[in-house]
C-alpha cells in the first residue's frame, strides 16, 4: 500500500472527539497510579513512623506528566507514527548501544543513561518503539504473514534490542520482549506452527534452565536431567539419539509424507535449540544470576542470602489475611524486611496492607486494562493500529503476572516493575505513552 | 470503505484476540488462586511469621534462692549484682561512638583496660547498628549510678544486671554448698524438659544442685518488637516476670561448722557433727575446701588448678571417701556380742601381745600384752587379741556382717548430697564376687578389728554411734532445713525427721551397755589422755588405721555426748584425719575434744584453745593461735 494514500486516508478522518475515548482504560490507569503512589508514600514510611523517602512526590510528578503525556499522545493520529516508525526503532537501538557503552550501572545493570540524577532508561522506551516498528512490518507484509520470511524478520526486529538489554545485563526487560513478538505475531495470523516453535523453545529453555540450576545450587543429589548438560557420558549419546530420531523423522517424513513424522521431528527440534540455549545461558550468566533465577523454587535453601526477597515477600502478602493489615500498618515492610518495596516489590507492601479483597481488586483493574485493550485490538481500523495494541496488551500482561508471580513466589525474581504501581519514571512514562497510543487509536476506530 | 475493510484484521485474527484475552485472564486466575491460597487459607501461618521475624526475647534473670544457715540471719550463699555494659551505636544523635565510649570511661573509678579493643568492638557500619553491642561487664551499681543519673550524656548507651553467685564462706562449706555454672550440652539434653536453656545456671555440686529446683526461680521474659536492623520499636514491650528462687535453711550452724573447720585445721581429714534425734547435720567439714567464688570468675585457670592439685580438694571426704574404720569397728563388735551374748561380756579373754591363727601371728599394738580382759575392757584398751577372738572364735564373719547391715555399712546413708560413696561391708560371698577367692579365717580376724576389706564413711560412723545412741533408730541425715519464700517469707516446706532404720527390737540393755563400755573407753580406756575438757562427758571410740605406710595412720574419733543427757541434747562427732599428715598423732580425738568444748562451753575454736592453754593441757601447747603470732 502506497504511503501517500495512507497519508491522505488519515487526513480525512473524523475530527477528534471527546465522546471518542475510552473512559474506562483512562480512569482505570489513572487509579492504578493512585494506588501506586499510595503505597509507594507507605513505603517510605520507617519502623519509627518516619517518612524518610521523597519518591512519592517523584512518583506524583512523573503521574501527572504521565497523564498529560498520554494525552497529548492521544490526540494524534497514530498513524503518522508509522512514517517515522523505523527512524525510532534505530534511534533506539542507537540509544541502547550507547547505554551499553557509557551508561551507568544501577543494581547491576548498565541500563542509565542521563546527567547526574537525571536520567532514563531506554530500554523501557525501547519497547514501545519495537511495537511500533514490529506493528509496521507486519502490516506491510500482511500478504505473506504466514510466510517463514516474515517469521524470521519479525525475531530479528525484536531480538536487536532485546540482545542489547540481555547484555547490559537486565534479563527481565529483555524477557519482555518476548510476549511482544508471540502477541504481534499471533494477532496478525502468523503460522501456528512458526509461534508453536517459539513457543516451545521458551518454555523448554525455560524448563531446561530451572533444572538444571536446580542440580547446581538447590539440590543435594544429582538427578538426570542435570547431568545431560554437565556430564559428557550422558550429553553425547542424548545429542546423538535427537539427531538421529530427528534424522529418521525426516527421513520418514520424505518417504511416507505423514504428518506424525513433522511433528517429532517438529518437537526435537525444539528440544535441541533450548538445549543449545541452555547451554549458552550458563556460559554467559554468572552463578549468582542464575541463584537468583531459580531459587524461588526452593528458597530455604539459602534463607538470609538469594531466598531473602522471596520469603520475606511471600510472608509479607499471605500475612495480609483476608482484608489486610491497613493502610500504613503493614509490618514486613515498615520494619524492613520486604526489600525494594516501592519498585520490584510494591505488590507485597500492597497485598501486606490492603489484603485479598485489595489484590481482588487490583486484579480487576488489570483485566479492566487488557479487556479494553484487547477490545481496542479488536475495533482498530487497520492492523497497524490492532498489532500496536496487541503488542502492548502482552507487554502490560506480562509484566503483571511476571511481577506479581514473583511476589507471591511462583515465577523467578527478575526485577520488573508492576507497571503504573511500581515508582519509576522511566516505566510509568511508558505505561502512560502505551495507553495514550491506544487511545489514539480507540478515537480512530469509526474513521471513514 | 472497501480498501479499509481489507487492511483490517481478519476473521480468524478476530478469533485469535478471544484466545489471547482468554489466556491471559486464565494466567490472572491462577494467580489470584495462589494469592486465596496464602492470604485467606494459609493467611495465619504468615501473619504469625511476619510476627516471629520481627520477635525479640531477652531474658529477665531471676535472683536465685539464698542458702541460710540454722539459725537464719546471714546469708552462706547470696547473688551480687555484677552490670554490663551495652551501646547501640545507632541511636546516637551526632556523636561518635568514641566520643560516647570515652565519656563512660571518664566517669569510671578505675582506667579501662584494652580501650581499642573496645573501640574495635563497633562495626564500621555503626550508624545502621541497633543490635546491643557489649562494652564492659563486670561492673558494679557504684560505677552504673553516675551513668544512669546522667542517661541525657550518655546516648546509645543501656546496661543489663547479671546476678552473680557469691559464697561468704570459703573453705570447708564449699563442699556442704557446691558451686553453680553454665549449664553444659550433656545436662541440657537430660534437663531440657524442665524448663532449662542452654542460657541457664545451674547448681553443679553440693546443696546448690540437690535443690537446684527450690534455688532456681525462673527467668522473665521481654518481649518486644524489632525491625530488620535490630532496632528496638518502643510501642509495644510485654514483660513476664521473673519468679525468684526459693531461699534454702540449712541444719548447718554456721558457728559449729567454723569451729569444727578450724579443729580439724589443715589437715587432710573431715568431721561431722549430727543430732541423732532428728537427723540434721550440724556440720560437716571435709580439709582441704575450695572458694566456690572462683568458679564465677573468667577464664577457666581456677577450675584447672584445682582440679589437678593432688590433695583433691573437691573431694567431699566426709561422705566420697571410703576409710577402713579401724579400731572404731571394735563398737560394732560389742554392740554384736551384747545383742548375740555370743561370748559373756564379763569372761575373760588373755591378750599377750600376740594371737596364733593356723601358721600364722597376729600382733597387738600393746608388745607386752593387754592381760586378761572382760568385753567392757577389751574396748577401753582396744585389744586386738580381745576382738580378734570375739570375732573368729565367737562370732564369725556372718554375724559380723549381719550387723553391719543393721548399723547402716556397706550402703548409702541417703544424705542429701551427691556423691555419697557406699563402702564395703564384706560378706564371703563380697569376697567370691570380687576377688574370687574364698573367705578365710585371717580375713575374719582382720575385718573384727576394722582392717582388711571393711570401709566407711565418717558419715556412716556418725550414723552408727547415733543408732546406739537412739536405741536402735535412725534418723535420715540431712543438710535441708526449710525452704522459704523469698517475698512473703511462708515456709514452703521443713524437713520433718525420716526414720530410716529401725532396730529397736533389740533389747534395750545391749545399747545402754554399748554406750556404758564407750564411756568407760573415755574414763578408763585410750582416749583418758586426750579427753580435757572440763565442759561435758562425752563417750567414744578411738581408731588408728594401718594403711601400709609405717609410723602413719589414719586417726578416727566416733563420739557422742553429753553421756548422761537425753537422747534430745546429745550430739555425735566423728573425726577422721588421713594418715598423710605428718606428726599429727591423736589428732582426731584432740580435735574431737576442742569442738565438745567449744559447743557446750559456747566458745569459738580461739577462746576453746585458749582455755585448754590456760589449763596446761598437754597437747595444747603445739596448736598456734593466730593472735599470739
Amino acid at each position: 500500500m502506497p504511503l501517500k494514500d495512507l497519508l491522505k486516508k488519515g487526513s480525512k478522518s473524523r475530527r477528534f472527539s471527546i465522546m471518542g475515548y475510552d473512559f474506562v482504560l483512562i480512569l482505570t490507569v489513572i487509579m492504578l497510579t493512585v494506588i501506586g503512589i499510595l503505597f509507594i508514600y507507605s513505603s517510605g514510611i520507617t519502623s519509627l513512623g518516619k517518612n524518610v523517602s521523597n519518591e512519592y512526590i517523584k512518583q506524583i510528578l512523573w503521574g501527572v506528566t504521565g497523564i498529560i503525556l498520554m494525552f497529548v499522545i492521544s490526540f494524534f493520529d497514530y498513524r503518522r507514527i508509522k512514517l517515522v516508525s523505523l527512524y525510532i526503532y534505530l534511534a533506539f537501538v542507537f540509544l541502547l548501544l550507547v547505554t551499553f557503552l557509557f551508561g551507568s550501572v544501577v543494581n547491576g545493570a548498565r541500563s542509565w543513561l542521563g546527567i547526574g540524577s537525571l536520567g532514563i532508561q531506554p530500554s523501557e522506551f525501547s519497547k514501545i518503539a519495537t511495537i511500533i516498528f514490529l506493528a509496521s512490518y507486519l502490516e506491510d507484509n500482511s500478504k505473506d504473514i504466514e510466510a517463514f520470511r516474515v517469521f524470521a524478520g519479525s525475531c530479528l526486529i525484536v531480538g536487536i534490542p532485546a540482545a542489547l538489554i540481555l547484555i547490559q545485563p537486565d534479563l527481565g526487560t529483555t524477557l519482555v520482549f518476548f510476549p511482544i513478538l508471540i502477541a504481534a505475531l499471533f494477532t496478525a495470523g502468523a503460522d501456528m506452527r512458526y509461534l508453536g516453535f517459539l513457543f516451545l523453545i521458551v518454555i523448554l529453555t525455560g524448563i531446561f534452565t530451572m533444572f538444571y540450576a536446580w542440580d547446581l545450587y538447590l539440590s543435594d543429589n544429582f538427578i538426570v536431567l542435570g547431568r545431560i548438560f554437565s556430564d559428557r557420558q550422558v550429553m553425547i549419546p542424548f545429542l546423538a539419539g535427537i539427531g538421529i530420531l530427528i534424522f529418521l523423522a525426516g527421513l520418514g517424513l520424505i518417504i511416507y509424507r505423514k504428518q506424525i513424522f513433522f511433528w517429532i521431528a517438529y518437537f526435537w527440534s525444539g528440544v535441541l535449540v533450548s538445549y543449545g540455549i541452555t547451554l549458552g545461558a550458563f556460559k554467559v550468566l554468572k552463578g549468582y544470576q542464575l541463584m537468583r533465577l531459580v531459587v524461588f523454587l526452593n528458597p530455604q535453601v539459602d534463607p538470609r542470602g538469594a531466598g531473602w526477597n522471596i520469603i520475606q515477600s511471600v510472608t509479607a502478602v499471605g500475612s495480609g489475611g483476608i482484608s489486610g493489615k491497613g493502610f500504613l500498618a503493614g509490618t514486613q515492610s515498615h520494619y524492613r524486611f520486604l526489600p525494594q518495596q516501592s519498585t520490584d516489590f510494591i505488590f507485597s507492601i500492597f497485598a501486606e496492607e490492603s489484603g485479598f479483597l485489595g489484590t481482588v481488586v487490583l486484579f480487576i483493574l488489570f483485566s479492566l486494562i487488557i479487556i479494553r485493550g484487547l477490545y481496542i485490538v479488536y475495533t482498530a481500523k487497520d492492523r497497524f493500529g490492532a498489532l500496536i495494541s496487541a503488542g502492548i496488551v502482552g507487554m502490560i500482561s506480562f509484566h503483571i503476572i511476571e511481577n506479581i508471580g514473583m511476589a507471591i513466589g511462583i515465577m523467578p525474581i527478575t526485577g520488573i516493575p508492576l507497571l503504573f504501581l511500581s515508582y519509576g519514571g522511566s516505566s510509568l512514562w511508558t505505561a502512560f505513552i502505551s495507553i495514550g497510543i491506544m487511545l489514539s487509536i480507540h478515537q480512530k476506530r469509526y474513521r471513514d | 470503505m472497501a480498501f479499509g475493510r481489507s487492511e483490517n484484521l481478519g476473521k480468524e485474527s478476530k478469533q485469535r484476540i478471544w484466545a489471547f484475552g482468554i489466556f491471559v485472564i486464565a494466567v490472572f486466575l491462577i494467580l489470584i488462586i495462589k494469592l486465596f491460597s496464602l492470604q485467606v487459607v494459609n493467611g495465619f501461618i504468615y501473619l504469625n511469621r511476619s510476627r516471629e521475624v520481627s520477635r525479640r526475647t531477652t531474658i529477665i534473670p531471676s535472683q536465685r534462692g539464698k542458702i541460710y544457715d540454722r539459725s537464719k540471719d546471714v546469708p552462706l550463699a547470696t547473688n551480687v549484682d555484677s552490670f554490663s555494659l551495652f551501646i547501640i551505636p545507632g541511636e546516637l544523635e551526632n556523636l561518635t561512638p568514641r566520643d560516647v565510649i570515652d565519656r563512660v570511661r571518664e566517669t569510671l573509678s578505675y582506667p579501662v583496660q584494652n580501650i581499642e579493643e573496645i573501640y574495635d568492638k563497633i562495626p564500621l557500619n555503626w550508624h545502621n547498628v541497633y543490635t546491643p553491642i557489649e562494652l564492659i561487664t563486670g561492673l558494679d551499681l557504684t560505677d552504673i549510678t553516675p551513668i544512669a543519673e546522667n542517661k541525657d550524656h550518655f546516648p546509645g548507651i543501656t546496661w543489663e544486671s547479671r546476678p552473680n553467685r557469691y559464697y561468704n564462706t570459703e573453705g570447708s562449706m564449699s563442699h556442704v554448698l557446691g558451686y553453680v555454672g553454665k549449664i553444659n550440652y550433656e545436662e541440657l539434653q537430660i534437663l531440657y524438659n524442665k524448663g532449662y536453656t542452654t542460657n541457664s545456671i545451674l547448681g553443679k555440686s553440693g546443696i546448690e544442685k540437690t535443690y537446684d529446683d527450690y534455688l532456681r526461680g525462673e527467668d522473665g521474659l521481654k518481649f518486644h518488637t524489632v525491625d530488620v536492623q535490630g532496632r528496638n520499636l518502643a510501642q509495644d514491650s510485654a514483660i513476664t516476670p521473673p519468679k525468684n528462687g526459693y531461699d534454702l535453711v540449712l541444719t548447718v550452724d554456721r558457728n559449729i561448722q567454723e569451729l569444727v573447720e578450724k579443729a580439724i585445721g589443715p589437715r587432710l581429714g573431715s568431721a561431722v557433727v549430727l543430732k541423732p534425734s532428728t537427723g540434721e547435720i550440724l556440720a560437716m567439714a571435709s580439709y582441704p575446701g575450695f572458694d566456690p567464688n572462683l568458679f564465677t570468675m573468667e577464664g577457666e585457670g581456677n577450675f584447672n588448678n584445682l582440679s589437678l592439685d593432688p590433695k583433691f580438694p573437691f573431694l567431699n571426704r566426709s561422705i566420697q571417701s571410703a576409710y577402713a574404720p579401724a579400731s572404731t569397728f571394735k563398737v560394732l563388735m560389742t554392740f554384736a556380742d551384747l545383742a548375740e551374748g555370743a561370748f559373756p561380756e564379763d569372761s575373760l579373754i588373755t591378750c599377750r601381745g600376740t594371737m596364733t591363727l593356723g601358721d600364722r601371728i597376729f600382733k597387738c599394738h600393746k608388745i607386752t600384752g593387754h592381760g586378761s580382759l572382760t568385753l567392757k575392757e577389751g574396748l577401753a584398751e582396744s585389744c586386738n587379741v580381745y576382738f580378734g577372738t570375739l570375732g573368729v572364735d565367737y562370732l564369725g564373719i556372718d554375724t559380723i556382717h549381719h550387723y553391719g547391715e543393721l548399723l547402716g555399712l556397706g550402703e548409702p546413708s541417703g544424705i542429701d548430697l551427691e556423691g555419697e560413696v557406699s563402702g564395703v561391708n564384706p560378706s564371703p560371698a563380697w569376697k567370691e564376687a570380687v576377688y574370687n577367692t574364698p573367705w578365710t579365717l585371717g580375713d575374719t580376724l582382720n575385718n573384727s578389728i576394722g582392717q582388711g576389706f571393711v570401709t566407711v564413711t565418717p558419715l556412716q560412723m556418725a550414723n552408727l554411734v547415733a543408732m546406739i545412741v537412739n536405741d536402735g533408730k535412725l534418723y535420715k541425715p540431712h543438710l535441708l532445713k526449710q525452704v522459704v519464700d523469698p517475698e512473703t517469707g511462708d515456709i514452703i516446706m521443713n524437713t520433718d525427721r525420716e526414720l530410716i532404720r529401725d532396730i529397736s527390737y533389740i533389747d534395750q540393755d545391749v545399747f545402754s551397755k554399748t554406750r556404758e563400755d564407750m564411756r568407760y573407753v573415755i574414763t578408763n580406756g585410750t582416749a583418758q589422755p586426750a579427753i580435757m575438757n572440763n565442759t561435758v562427758d562425752i563417750a567414744g571410740k578411738t581408731g588408728t588405721g594401718e594403711v601400709g605406710i609405717d609410723e602413719n595412720w589414719h586417726a578416727w574419733f566416733i563420739s557422742f555426748g553429753p553421756y548422761d543427757a537425753p537422747p534430745e541434747d546429745q550430739i555425735v562427732v566423728v573425726t577422721q584425719i588421713e594418715a598423710y599428715n605428718e606428726n599429727w598423732d591423736w589428732w582426731a580425738i584432740k580435735a574431737a575434744d576442742i569442738i565438745y568444748g567449744g559447743i557446750f562451753g559456747n566458745r569459738t575454736y580461739e577462746e576453746e584453745v585458749r582455755d585448754l592453754k590456760s589449763r596446761y593441757v598437754w597437747y595444747s601447747w603445739s596448736i598456734p593461735l593466730d593472735e599470739e603470732d
